[in-house]
């Protein structure tokens, strides 16, 4: 289990997050949602590591009751943007998190090369990102994230900037990895239809800081997920998102 | 084939400037000695050949050795000046004050302290290239997305692990343009080294052939001079084409 407790981030004087205190535990995907601006993206760097020094955070992170330090070689961050860097193949950009915990290259890339299959991007081991479509720039992203093989996996709206289709595609995709290698999963995301076909557990955060709005259990197996059944759990999110 | 057309207009732009001034000098009757015609300036380059070739080699040698003193230097401080914001701020104004020293007041200088050698020339060629390749050195590692930094600092990469993998290769095509920019200015440099005092190069050649009032010798020095700066120039662009990364293989700098 990775406890975050009491998370406070400011800026200068304006308290952006104020006591957020959830549990995430592995083979759960927990969704994040919450007004615009509310800070998730703030708490997910914060969780890596990598909040901006103007903004001031306090907080404890325990990992199994042992409290720990972020960036933590527990967690795996992913950015909003695929940040793959185009200087490097695909092969190379998916073997980067591991060359630089220091595994060797070789290593690494046969490492990464394995899962070049499953993750539908056969053939383009050597292939630059500009070279490949949305799509698979987003599985290239989640290779890189994936092969890491961290306990926790910290997602910042992963699909956004995908269409429509492909977009159903990767959650469905996203899903049957997770069922094949469960991650305890932390992810932010706007959309509530994404929120509840994914998520073991969705988090709501208020628009003002200040402790969690809502901290939902999604029970309904995904397979059994259909519009109808999902419909009420959808409609109080809304109303929970429209109040804060 | 691909080249050829890449260089076409340039071709066709230089044939007619030359036929322009060919046909100027023919119809308006100038003295030779005022300003020959290109044929004439062909016609002594092709005489002299022997006498320039050795003047050519010994500024090519120095322009070479100033230049790529000059590139190690300008790599190595914008390392040290990255990773010392202190320094940066301190050298910065410095280093613009440095620019702004005329050469005609340093050339003499040079030679005064230095004496008639190798070195006070290439100092001044380092002196001239240095800043243009430091200045775009640290322009391009100003210019790392920060989803980079990020991704990395997440992945609990050190300083140098960041400044290798994403600072410098972001900051590839900035520090070529700035190679550019300097090996323009390292021939010119170096030449006017010689200029100010010298055994040996196209400057004192230069020198030697305006005190004997041959314009056209000074100018077919001006051509080899020419030729030597786009020949580093395709050095450069070859080296950038070789070592590029990315399916791109230059086009992405095809606009230069
Ligand atoms: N480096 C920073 N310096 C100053 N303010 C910042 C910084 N980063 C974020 N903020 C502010 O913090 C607030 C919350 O930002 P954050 O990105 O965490 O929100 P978010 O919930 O992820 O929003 P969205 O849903 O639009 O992505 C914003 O109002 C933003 O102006
Ligand atoms: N510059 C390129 N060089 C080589 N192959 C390319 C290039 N651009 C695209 N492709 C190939 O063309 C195919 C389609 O790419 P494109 O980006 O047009 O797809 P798309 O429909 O926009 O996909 P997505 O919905 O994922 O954005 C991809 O399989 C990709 O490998
Ligand atoms: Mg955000
Ligand atoms: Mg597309």
């Amino acid at each position: 289990m990775l406890h975050i407790e009491g998370l406070s981030i400011s800026i200068e004087n304006r308290k952006l997050v104020s006591d957020f205190s959830c549990a995430l535990s592995e083979n759960e995907v927990t969704c994040l949602i919450g007004p615009s601006g509310c800070g998730k993206t703030s708490v997910l760097k914060w969780l890596a590591g990598i909040l901006s020094p103007t903004l001031g955070a306090t907080g404890a992170l325990t990992l199994d009751d042992t409290g720990i330090t972020p960036p933590h070689a527990s967690t795996t961050y992913q950015p909003q943007s695929d940040a793959l860097f185009p200087w490097l193949t695909i092969a190379q950009n998916a073997a980067l998190g591991l060359e630089v915990a220091g595994i060797p290259t070789k290593t690494a890339r046969a490492d990464v090369l394995m899962h070049f299959k499953t993750f539908g991007l056969a053939g383009c081991e050597n292939l630059y990102p500009e070279q490949i479509s949305g799509g698979m720039r987003q599985r290239a992203a989640f290779l890189r994230t994936l092969v890491q093989n961290s306990r926790f996996i910290l997602l910042d709206e992963p699909f956004s900037a995908l269409d429509a289709v492909t977009r159903l595609r990767m959650q469905a995709w996203l899903c049957d990895q997770l069922a094949h290698t469960p991650r305890g999963v932390l992810m932010v995301t706007h959309d509530l239809h994404e929120a509840t076909q994914i998520a073991d557990r969705i988090l709501v955060m208020p628009a003002a800081g200040g402790p969690l709005a809502a901290n939902i259990s999604v029970t309904t197996p995904r397979h059994a997920r259909t519009e109808t059944a999902m419909a009420q759990i959808r409609t109080t999110l809304k109303s929970l998102l429209l109040e804060s | 084939m691909q080249s050829f057309r890449h260089f076409l207009p340039t071709l066709v732009l230089a044939t007619a400037l030359l036929l322009a001034w060919q046909i100027y000098c023919t119809l308006a009757q100038v003295s030779p000695l005022v300003l020959p015609a290109p044929t004439q300036v062909l016609r002594a380059l092709f005489i002299e050949r022997a006498r320039i070739g050795p003047h050519a080699l010994s500024t090519i040698w120095v322009a070479t050795l100033g230049f790529s003193t000059s590139v190690t230097f300008a790599f190595a401080a914008s390392v040290a000046l990255h990773f010392s914001p202190w320094l940066q701020r301190g050298l910065m104004p410095l280093l613009v004050a440095s620019q702004t020293i005329p050469l005609v007041a340093l050339a003499p200088l040079m030679i005064l302290w230095f004496g008639f050698g190798l070195l006070p020339k290439v100092l001044l060629v380092i002196l001239v290239t240095f800043f243009p390749i430091l200045v775009s050195l640290l322009s391009g590692y100003g210019q790392v997305p920060q989803a980079y930094l990020d991704l990395l600092s997440s992945m609990r990469a050190g300083k140098m692990a960041i400044f290798r993998r994403a600072t410098l290769p972001m900051a590839r095509a900035s520090f070529f343009a700035g190679l550019r920019i300097s090996a323009t200015y390292a021939i010119v440099a170096t030449i006017f080294a010689e200029y100010a005092g010298s055994r040996q190069g196209l400057g004192i050649y230069i020198l030697t052939a305006k005190n004997s009032f041959r314009a056209d010798l000074v100018l077919a020095a001006v051509v080899v001079s020419a030729v030597l700066t786009l020949l580093l120039l395709a050095v450069i662009r070859l080296t950038e084409k070789l070592t590029s990364k990315g399916p791109a293989g230059g086009k992405r700098h095809a606009a230069h």
